[in-house]
Order: structure tokens, then sequence, then C-alpha cells
């Protein structure tokens, strides 16, 4: 299978400062991608020069097999590939309904506005309950769902979580590990950025660790580690 | 009677021209996190260019409304040209007050150059004068007070119950959050200051009627808005609404009872000691939004 996403030497940072230095990965061709590795490394910024809200110095990032550096965000999520951000911070104001619409605004995603709409319920019935509440009034758990279901009511062709669990408690993380593995199991192609190893080793074929704005190490299905062996990598630089 | 008839009557006017001025003031300020020094420079090419297009020949029906909607192109070229830019730089705030500052002064040199210092007024919206409660007042304030809260209220239905509407509030929120579903966050800053500009026309062509036009005639009105959003809190469109029909009934009385002389300098004490209690304003809440 080519892969759905490939990142080629990317370099990007803020202002003056480089974050990613060179950057190169692939997803996509053997099923869900996991990125891990220490905080302040590059991965939610990596991220973010894949959607679009962040400008590559260099490099080339090709979805499907089109290059989408210097896209808008706007094409990029129109082209069907959708990133739920780092924090769950969204739209504190808006209804759980009011975040749903927006979703579905590009129009691409337009026509799948109702269906995707009663799969985000099945998944979340939680939201339902909370139709008409305001996001901000949300728990953190209930946040992210928003988030997640936002995401899939932009009917993805591949989909980004930065660090879906974060700050979880570990019921409610949980229950969103199992409906993420959902997601996946309805055929939709993960990359996903977690510090919860165990979860990642779950739900991906593939592992990347990034480390200092570069891949350190890439995790292959059949080379699968052990949790021990991978917590030695993390640390071990 | 006639007292609080004429109070009654003089806050309802004057709120709604506040109000109208505000609103467009909240707009910009909520989804684009600037304040535009421009805004009453808006108010005053609103009344000339209607001024112009009744000198022209049209009759007021036909030309008000087209003012309004050049107007709206107006922000929106402003918005292209003086604030777009800047987006994303650190002190924008501060650095948009200078832009829209020197884009309004230029805009209003410009008008004196092409019309001249004369003053000017254009038709009233419906001419005549009759009594209510033992006080004289003209048709044309009667129709500002009654289509102000109409235009208001159609804003507030566009905001809350359609997609644009929506799309408009979210941008306010979260900008990054915007752009990943999707969003045209650029053309949306651009909607914004359009139908903000459209407001100020209108109010400029509101306030034309019935008073004499001048190039500096909107810095007043613009002083007054700002007041009227510190006031009522720059989070929402709906605290600066209340907070000018408030300020409206208040300089009403005052001036009833005390003057217009001593009128401002109330208006200021009360301000100050209102942000001295509250310094979020009365009717706001804690986040930028729009609702
Ligand atoms: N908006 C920003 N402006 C400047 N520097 C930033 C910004 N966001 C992140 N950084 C810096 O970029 C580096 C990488 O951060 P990030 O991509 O968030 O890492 P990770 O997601 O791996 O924890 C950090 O050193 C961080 O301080
Ligand atoms: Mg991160």
């Amino acid at each position: 299978m080519n892969p759905i996403l490939s990142v080629e030497g990317v370099t990007a940072g803020y202002g003056r400062v480089t974050v990613l230095h060179d950057i190169s990965l692939e997803a996509g061709r053997f099923g869900n991608v996991g990125l891990f590795g220490p905080n302040g490394h590059g991965k939610t910024t990596l991220l973010r020069a894949i959607s679009g809200l962040l400008q590559p110095k260099s490099g080339r990032i090709l979805f499907d097999g089109q290059d989408i550096v210097g896209h808008s965000a706007r094409a990029i999520v129109g082209a069907g590939l959708i990133h739920v951000p780092q924090g769950n911070r969204l739209f504190p104001d808006l209804s759980i309904a009011d975040c749903m619409a927006l979703g579905a605004y590009s129009p691409r995603a337009r026509p799948h506005e109702a269906e995707n709409r009663e799969k985000v319920i099945k998944l979340f019935p939680k939201l339902a309950e909370r139709w008409r509440q305001r996001v901000r009034t949300l728990s953190g758990g209930e946040r992210q769902m928003v988030s997640i279901g936002t995401a899939l009511m932009s009917h993805p062709r591949l989909l980004i979580l930065d660090e879906p669990t974060l700050g979880l408690a570990p019921k409610i993380k949980d229950e969103l590990c199992a409906s993420v593995m959902d997601i996946s199991r309805g055929g939709v192609p993960l990359i996903v950025v977690e510090q919860d190893i165990e979860f990642l080793l779950e739900l991906t074929q593939q592992l990347y660790l990034v480390n200092h704005g570069a891949v350190a190490t890439e995790i292959k299905p059949g080379e699968s580690l052990d949790h021990g062996e991978i917590m030695s990598m993390y640390f071990g630089h | 009677m006639s007292a609080l008839a004429e109070i009654l009557f003089g806050g309802l006017f004057q709120g709604s021209l506040y109000a109208m001025m505000a609103v467009g003031l909240a707009l910009v300020w909520t989804t684009i996190g600037v304040f535009n020094f421009s805004h009453g420079v808006f108010m005053m090419l609103g009344a000339y260019i209607a001024w112009q297009l009744v000198e022209l020949g049209l009759p007021a029906a036909v030309a008000f409304p087209i003012a309004v909607v050049v107007m709206a192109g107006v922000g929106w070229i402003l918005q292209a040209s003086v604030v777009r830019p800047l987006i994303g730089r650190p002190n924008i705030v501060l650095v948009v007050v200078i832009t829209t500052l020197a884009a309004g002064s230029l805009i209003e040199n410009g008008a004196l150059t092409i019309w001249g210092p004369r003053s000017k007024q254009i038709p009233a919206l419906i001419a005549g004068n009759t009594t209510i409660g033992g006080v004289g007042v003209s048709l044309h304030q009667i129709a500002i007070i009654v289509i102000t809260p109409l235009i208001l209220a159609a804003l507030w239905m566009f905001l809350n119950r359609t997609r644009l509407g929506l799309a408009l509030r979210a941008v306010a929120q979260n900008e990054d959050a915007s752009h990943l579903v999707g969003l045209n966050v650029t053309a949306l800053y651009g909607l914004a200051f359009a139908i903000a500009a459209s407001l100020a026309g209108l109010a400029g062509i509101f306030m034309g009627g019935y008073r004499f036009m001048s190039p500096v005639m909107g810095s007043d009105p613009l002083l007054k808005a700002l007041i009227v959003v510190v006031f009522g809190g720059i989070s929402s469109i709906s605290g600066p609404i209340f907070a000018a029909y408030l300020i409206g009934f208040f300089e009403a009385a005052c001036s009833y009872y005390f003057g217009l002389y001593w009128t401002p300098a109330l208006l200021f004490g009360v301000l100050i000691l209102t942000l001295m209690v509250r310094p979020e304003g009365i009717f706001a809440s804690r986040s930028r939004g729009l609702a």
C-alpha cells in the first residue's frame, strides 16, 4: 500500500527558532501510526505543519501523493486530512450542536452531515445528552469527545490526534481509548501522538520516536518491542 | 409626565445611535481582537455617500441602501489593507489602533477635499413632526427608534441562526480551531469589518437626517461607542447593545435634570466607578465571543 501521508525532510519552527530538523516519516503504509517521545521535542509542531497551521521552511508533505506544503489549512481540511489539536480548547462558548455543525462546514463533509452525526452520537452517546450545552461547561473527557466528534463530522480520510488522553482520569481515559479503537475499526487511518505507550502499542502498527525535532527510531510491524525496551529508548537519550 | 416622556424618548433615540455604532466595534473586536479607530469615519463616509447619491438625483429609498452596501465594500477593503497584513504580529492591538487611525484620518481629509467643509444634510427617513406625551418629536427620530432594534435583532438572528453567523462566532473564540474545521478565516475577518462598516454607515445616514454633517461628524460617536463598549463589556454584542441604551437613558436624564453641560462629566464619573467595581464591564462574561 502506498503511504497516504509522507513527510519528506521537513524543517520548521517559530520565528528564528527551528524545532523540526529535516524530519521524515510515512503514514498509512502499514496501518495506524503512533508518535511518541519526550515533551517539547516537536510532535505538536509537526502536526501543525502537516495541517497547514504552520509553514515549513523546507521539505515536502505529500497527502495522497500531492504536495500540500503552502496549501491553506482550509484546503487541507477540504482534502480530508483532519487534525484534532492538543488540549481540547475548542470553542468554549459554542454548544456541542454548534461544534458538530462547524465540523461539517467544508463542502466535502456537508453531504455526509446527517450520517456522520449519527456515527458520532453512537460513538459518544454522552454528547447527545448534552447536545445544547456550552463546551466550557463540559468535563475534560467530554471536551475531548467533542473535539474528536467535530473531526469525525469533517469526514476524515486521515485523522490526526494530538495527545487525546492528556490529563484524563484513568476510567475516562480507558473509555476514550476504546472509542479511538472503534474509529480505527471503522476504517479511518490514524496518526496518534500519545504518552501512553501501552495504548499506542495496541492501537498502531508503526511507531516513531521523535526526539529533538527528528525521528530517532522507527519501529515497523514485525519489529514489535516490549514496553521495557521502548521505555529504555525513551529515556536512553 | 412630559419629563418622563422626554427622558424616555431622548434615551431611546440616543441609545439607538450608540447601539448601532457600538455593535460594529464589538463585532470587530470579538472576531479579530482589534479596535477599529476608523469606525467613526465609516459613519461619516456612509452619510456623505448617501448625500452624494441623493444629490445625483436618486430617491432616498434607493440612495440609502446603496450607500450601506458601498460601505460594506469600504469596510472590507480597509480590513484587507490595514488590518489583515498585520494579523499574527505581536502587539497587533496597538499597531492596528495606529493603522486604523491613520486610515481614518486619510479618509477624513479625502472627504474634506472632495466635499468641502460646508455643512450638509440628507433627507429625513420620514419628514414631519408629531407630539407624544406633550413632547414634540420628529418622525425621523421615531423611525430610527423603531428601525434600530429591528436591525439589531436581524444581526442577532444572523449570528445565532445561520451557518455563516456560526462561523463568525467560532472565529471569535478560537482561530486555530477555526482553521482546523476549514473556515475561511480571512474572509470572515473581512465580513466582520464589512458588517461593522455598513452599520456605521447606516448610523451616519440616521444622523445626517437630523443634524448637519461635516467630515469630522464621526469622532464624537466613535468616542461614545468606545465608552459604550468598555462600559458594556467587549466580550459579546449583546452587552454593548444594553449598555448603549443604558447610557442613552442616563444622558437623557442627566441633561434633563443637570443640563447638557454636566452630562459628559457625570457620564465619565459613572464609567470610572463602574470600571473600578467591574473592570470587565457590566454585562461581560469572562471570554471573548459573539452572542
Ligand atoms: N507557538 C510557539 N512559539 C514558539 N515556540 C513554540 C511554540 N509552540 C511550541 N514551541 C516550542 O517548540 C518546541 C516543540 O514544541 P511542541 O511541538 O509543542 O512539542 P511536543 O508536542 O513534542 O511536546 C518546544 O521547545 C516549544 O517550546
Ligand atoms: Mg505536544
